[in-house]
């Protein structure tokens, strides 16, 4: 079996936005909707202040409770784990993004350029009518995995079958892979290191695992 | 190009280098001709050392391609009135008219000579960011070289913005314009500011992370808690502007609580000037018969000459000389007999008895068990004794740095601050050597791709340094450039970066107000600016762009309208990052952490057609050359190597013909094969469609040539450290001199020359100019200063709607970040509306209240506040720029290295929010 998931070593990250911009681009996402999102989060009090970087976006859970509400059956799982959205089938009723506990999905009603009022030559090459009106999210960018494991590419390993956002991220704390496959450096990672899951109480199951090895957040 | 998905969808290798911590590789995805998504490049992987990923900036660069604000046609400036609130009546016009006008002007000068009646040069010209605007400007380094003298003292925060006294200080001690720990090898950095994941570039932020998961400690020593303050072990929020008491206080641990064989004993010996003997007077007791410097001979119980062969010198006391002499300004010669002379180890440790922690831990309010801990851990993780072998050579391993940020490393309290870091490293022996403290770069010293070879050795046993003269005869009396760099600040120098790395503020102060008894500097009759918006990024902005209204011709290459091309009389359209072709440099030894095992040369390259009528740079250049009747000269530059290289070498020529106007791709073609040839051999030289298809071309790299310290000792050169005998000399030469001119308003400065930096109330030269500007410090309690965003520092990110939007995610974005119980104490609540305001001026903007900041302090993030700039004039962000002063203010808080510092006293105030019609117009900040 395989079971794509995301590794954020919390460690390493320094919100420097790079995904979330890379993510962005690639996806033609507009105006702020961004899948892949960076927290930058305070906990303590002056002077004993702690500051941390957390990559959100889409946990692709195990049980996702989106999935659960959704009325249309658009929003759908993968046997590798990968939770999608037919954009077909979606109606924008919005009650996934609503019991979504990690506030990763979107609704764009009207179209919005970068600059206002025109679209620029990439907006326009680039523009998604399908994608108004309905709810969109992080999708693993797994139209890059299909075809990069089409082409006999591995996930994780090779650029072209990985996220963006994993290939663009400057401090090596995103990495994707399949946790099924013990020799994957995803699975090395998980199994060598401290980490938790987001929101895991309420039995979602995510499939992003943060790597954080210095006490509570 | 290289196409690999087919005829409609290609991905095109280019760079961005936006800034002074790339050059960052990447890949263009292009669609049917348009630019659509930014990716890394990763052939470099395993090359690069952040494998080939460029950072967040890259991404902004199709967006800022199709930017619809941009200038695509050339134009002409139709009201001779200039001034923010001028209509400049911009219309557009040919490129012929354009370069008409701008040629007549140039041939008039030439005809009229290239300096002025006061000797100034008629032409000056302005580049942002650190010198990267050469990566983006083709062949017009070759126009410049060609034209002759041209000023560039008029900056754009140069010496206010920049790690300013670590470029001067760190090149004459270690050949290190920029300076970075061994991020690779270390084990404990203290960190005094120095936001390397904001503004280290890829590779840092690289390097940094690797280095935490390897353990790595890193102590960060700043007033809020930035970014790496965020990933580092530990927060130490510190007073602002006392960080020299700090370290002098961890120097006073090291040398007088820390038993003496912590210290790397033989690196002090042999390796600096730690055993020479000081006179009475200060000066080096020296040998009346060479005149070098002595040291005293332990077995022998004599001086002798600091290189006597196989001499042991003693590192501490004081000896009595039978005969020596001293050397003193302008060539006095003293001579002792029988006189004392202490090693300047001994003078340094004398210094320092009393700059203990408990000294210290009032003036950084930082307490001294915390000070005294980190001294000693610094000690412990040193190492002392240990070795590695880099590329077969067997070198000391002393993993621990100090690093130094942005207004730590700039203004008064940076000469201490810089000798205090390097002395700290020279203790240990982790100066220059694996794990310690390096250097990356040379501007002032030459060669600037490889700083290895610009030492050379120098007087008494140190490296060569070429300072301004000061002695009588030779000083420039009279100012070559507008800020009078060879004239105020000798350590500069006089090489192609010193002018733009002198007091540069002063130049626009002393063309607003000279000080007494000193010529207001003429203007210059035409002013080239490019990617530099000075309207904005330099001190009390509003008056800065008063002075630029009154210069009389200024050519603007114009992406999009800004606040300093609103003062322009003629606005040209360059093809922009993904419209043009350029090669430059990659690897090797360059800015900041940009230090490889590889070393090569990477190109830019049309990745679309440019848009509109904008122009390669290269086209620009030319006809600029061509108009100025310079056309030969100009290519004879570009073959004696002002595009990259020189295009002829051992065993190829690919000079350009001289008498013609040369293709762009010709150019670039002919450079890049030069540019392979030399460093692979003519057999692998690779022209200009080899690297349209594979982006860059390197070669290795060795990682010994990362360290100066095998080269000082091939050299048997000492680091010029502790003692600081050459710049008390040449700071008693300057102060004559300007002393005899009758010049006094330098004299603050001329105090800084002192051979053993020594501390004084640093913070209180802030607390002194607002009593100077005739206010009450008290009704500015608390201190103002600045920090960088990597999403938005430099190449026009300010007007990219992508990096606007991802830097909102980062908390203090375009805000004032403010600490929650003085928020609470003044009533202020997260995203209310606050004022900051100084004596000079004032600035307002939503509060981001956290908990990550002094108490006393306040924390601007960028340089906003625009007016013009579309989309950014809409932001309403404040600027830290409005508050600090540009005029005779700024002279008392100007240091001797001509560098001033980003912070200011300050008062905040909640107000009332803006109105609907206020913010809709920008007009709120």
């Amino acid at each position: 079996m395989t079971r794509y998931i995301m590794v954020a070593d919390l460690r390493r990250c320094v919100g420097c936005q790079t995904c979330t911009s890379s993510c962005k681009e690639t996806n033609a996402t507009p105006p702020g909707v961004q899948w892949r999102r960076v927290l930058d989060i305070e906990a303590g009090e002056y002077p004993l202040v702690r500051r941390v970087f957390v990559p959100t976006g889409c946990q692709h859970c195990d049980d996702p409770p989106c999935m659960e509400v959704c009325p249309s059956t658009a929003t759908g799982q993968r046997k590798d784990g990968i939770v999608t959205i037919d954009y077909d089938l979606c109606i924008g009723c919005s009650y996934c993004a609503l019991a979504c506990p990690y506030e990763a999905r979107y609704k764009v009603d009207d179209v919005e350029y970068v600059y206002g009022a025109a679209a620029t030559a990439t907006e326009v090459a680039r523009r998604d009518q399908q994608k108004i009106g309905i709810v969109t999210k992080c999708t693993f960018c797994v139209d890059r995995i299909d075809a990069g494991t089409k082409a006999g590419k591995v996930p994780g390993v090779d650029p072209e079958a990985t996220p963006a956002c994993v290939n663009s991220c400057i401090s090596g704390a995103l990495r994707f892979g399949d946790i099924d496959n013990p020799d994957s450096a995803v699975s090395k990672l998980v199994a060598e290191n401290k980490w938790f899951r987001m929101h895991e109480d309420e039995g979602t199951g995510p499939g992003f695992y943060y790597l954080w090895d210095k006490g509570a957040l | 190009m290289s196409g690999h998905t087919g005829a409609a969808k290609k991905s095109v290798p280019t760079y961005c280098y936006n800034c002074v911590s790339g050059p960052d590789l990447m890949r263009v995805t292009v669609e049917d001709g348009v630019a659509t998504t930014v990716e890394p490049n990763h052939d470099a992987a395993g090359i690069h050392p952040a494998d080939g990923r460029p950072c967040v900036k890259a991404y902004g660069l199709v967006q800022k391609t199709y930017n619809p604000h941009r200038v695509l046609t050339p134009m002409k400036r139709t009201n001779p009135n200039k001034g923010q609130n001028e209509d400049p009546g911009f219309v557009p016009i040919s490129w012929d008219e354009a370069m008409d006008q701008i040629g007549a002007k140039l041939r008039d000068i030439r005809a009229r000579g290239v300096l002025d009646d006061a000797g100034l040069p008629r032409v000056a010209a302005t580049f942002g960011m650190g010198g990267t605007p050469a990566s983006y400007m083709g062949t017009m380094p070759a126009f410049l070289a060609a034209w002759g003298a041209i000023d560039y003292s008029m900056g754009s925060g140069q010496g206010v913005k920049c790690t300013h006294s670590e470029h001067l200080y760190g090149e004459l001690w270690h050949r290190a314009f920029t300076v970075s720990a061994d991020t690779v090898n270390t084990r404990y950095i203290v960190s005094f500011g120095a936001n390397v994941e904001i503004s280290g570039g890829v590779c840092a932020v690289r390097r940094h992370a690797d280095a935490r998961i390897r353990g790595i400690k890193r102590v960060y020593v700043e007033p809020h808690l930035s970014v790496t303050g965020a990933c580092s072990s530990e927060w130490v929020p510190i007073k602002p502007k006392t960080d020299p008491a700090f370290m002098l206080a961890m120097i006073n641990t090291i040398l007088h609580e820390a038993p003496r064989d912590a210290l790397d004993i033989p690196f002090l010996r042999d390796r600096t000037a730690s055993p020479y003997l000081v006179g009475p007077d200060g000066y080096y007791l020296r040998d009346v018969d060479g005149g070098k410097p002595l040291v005293w001979d332990e077995a022998g119980g004599r001086a002798v000459p600091h290189d006597t062969a196989g001499v042991v010198p003693a590192l501490e006391g004081t000896f009595t000389v039978a005969l020596a002499e001293c050397h003193g300004p302008d060539g006095e010669v003293f001579r002792h007999e029988g006189v004392a002379g202490r090693t300047a180890f001994s003078v340094m440790a004398d210094e320092m008895k009393d700059y203990t922690p408990e000294w210290a831990a009032d003036i950084c309010d930082v307490p001294a068990a915390t000070m005294r801990r980190v001294a000693l851990e610094y000690l412990e993780n040193a190492c002392v004794g240990e070795t590695i072998e880099v590329n077969g050579r067997t070198l000391p391993f002393r993993p621990v740095a100090v690093t130094l940020g942005k207004t730590v490393n700039n203004g008064w309290g940076a000469y201490e601050c810089c000798w205090a870091r390097t002395v700290l490293a020279v203790l240990v022996g982790a100066l220059e050597v694996p794990g310690g403290t390096l250097g990356t770069t040379v501007r002032i010293n030459r060669p600037h791709d490889n700083r290895l070879k610009s030492v050379k050795p120098g007087p008494d046993g140190f490296m060569d340094t070429t300072f301004n003269p000061t002695d009588r005869g030779n000083w420039s009396e009279r100012p070559t450039g507008r800020n009078a760099h060879r004239t105020l600040v000798p350590i500069v120098g006089n090489g192609p970066w010193s002018q733009a790395l002198g007091p540069t503020h002063l130049a626009w102060m002393f063309m607003n107000e000279a000080p007494a008894d000193w010529p207001k500097p003429t203007l210059p009759e035409i002013w080239f600016a490019y990617r530099t918006n000075p309207a904005i990024s330099f001190w009390e902005i509003a008056r800065l762009s008063e002075t630029m209204a009154k210069m009389p011709f200024i050519v603007a290459f114009a992406y999009t309208m800004d606040e300093t091309n609103h003062m322009a009389d003629i606005l040209l359209p360059e093809a922009t990052d993904l419209e043009s072709t350029q090669l430059i440099r990659i690897g090797g030894n360059k800015f900041v952490e940009q230090h490889w095992d590889h070393i090569g040369v990477a190109l830019r390259q049309p990745v679309v057609e440019p848009l509109g009528e904008s122009r390669d740079f290269t086209w620009i250049a030319t006809e600029l050359a061509r108009q100025a009747g310079l056309l030969e000269t100009y290519n004879q530059r570009i073959n004696s190597g002002a595009a990259l290289v020189p295009l002829k070498g051992e065993g190829y020529d690919f000079s350009l013909p001289t008498d013609r106007v040369n293709e762009i791709d010709a150019v670039w073609d002919a450079v890049c094969k030069a540019a392979t040839a030399m460093l692979a051999g003519p057999a692998e030289a690779k022209g200009l469609d080899w690297f349209k298809d594979n982006g860059f071309f390197v070669v290795p790299h060795k990682r010994v040539d990362w360290y100066l310290y095998p080269t000082m000792v091939d050299q048997g050169l000492r680091f010029e450290l502790p003692y600081q005998e050459r710049l008390f000399k040449v700071g008693k030469e300057l102060g004559r001199r300007l002393h005899e001119k009758g010049i006094h308003w330098w004299d603050n400065q001329l105090g800084e020359y002192c051979p053993i930096p020594e501390w004084h109330d640093v913070p209180g030269r802030w607390t002194q100019s607002i009593i100077d500007a005739g206010a009450n410090p008290d009704d500015y309690p608390l201190w103002g200063i600045t920090t960088k965003s990597m999403q938005y520092a430099a190449g026009n990110n300010i007007g990219i709607p992508l990096m606007d939007e991802v830097g909102r995610n980062m908390r203090g974005h375009g805000a004032v970040v403010i600490n929650t119980s003085t928020a609470r104490a003044l009533g202020i609540s997260d995203n209310d509306w606050v004022e900051v305001a100084s004596p000079f001026g004032s600035t307002r903007g939503q509060a981001a209240v956290m908990q990550g900041c002094r108490p006393d302090t306040v924390v601007i993030p960028g340089q906003f506040s625009h007016w013009k700039t579309p989309f950014a004039k809409d932001l309403n962000y404040p600027t830290l720029n409005k508050l600090t002063p540009l005029s005779n203010a700024t002279l008392a808080l100007t240091d001797a290295t001509g560098s001033g510092s980003d912070v200011v006293r300050v008062s905040l105030r909640r107000i009332e929010a803006p109105s609907a019609e206020t913010l809709a117009v920008g007009g709120a900040a």
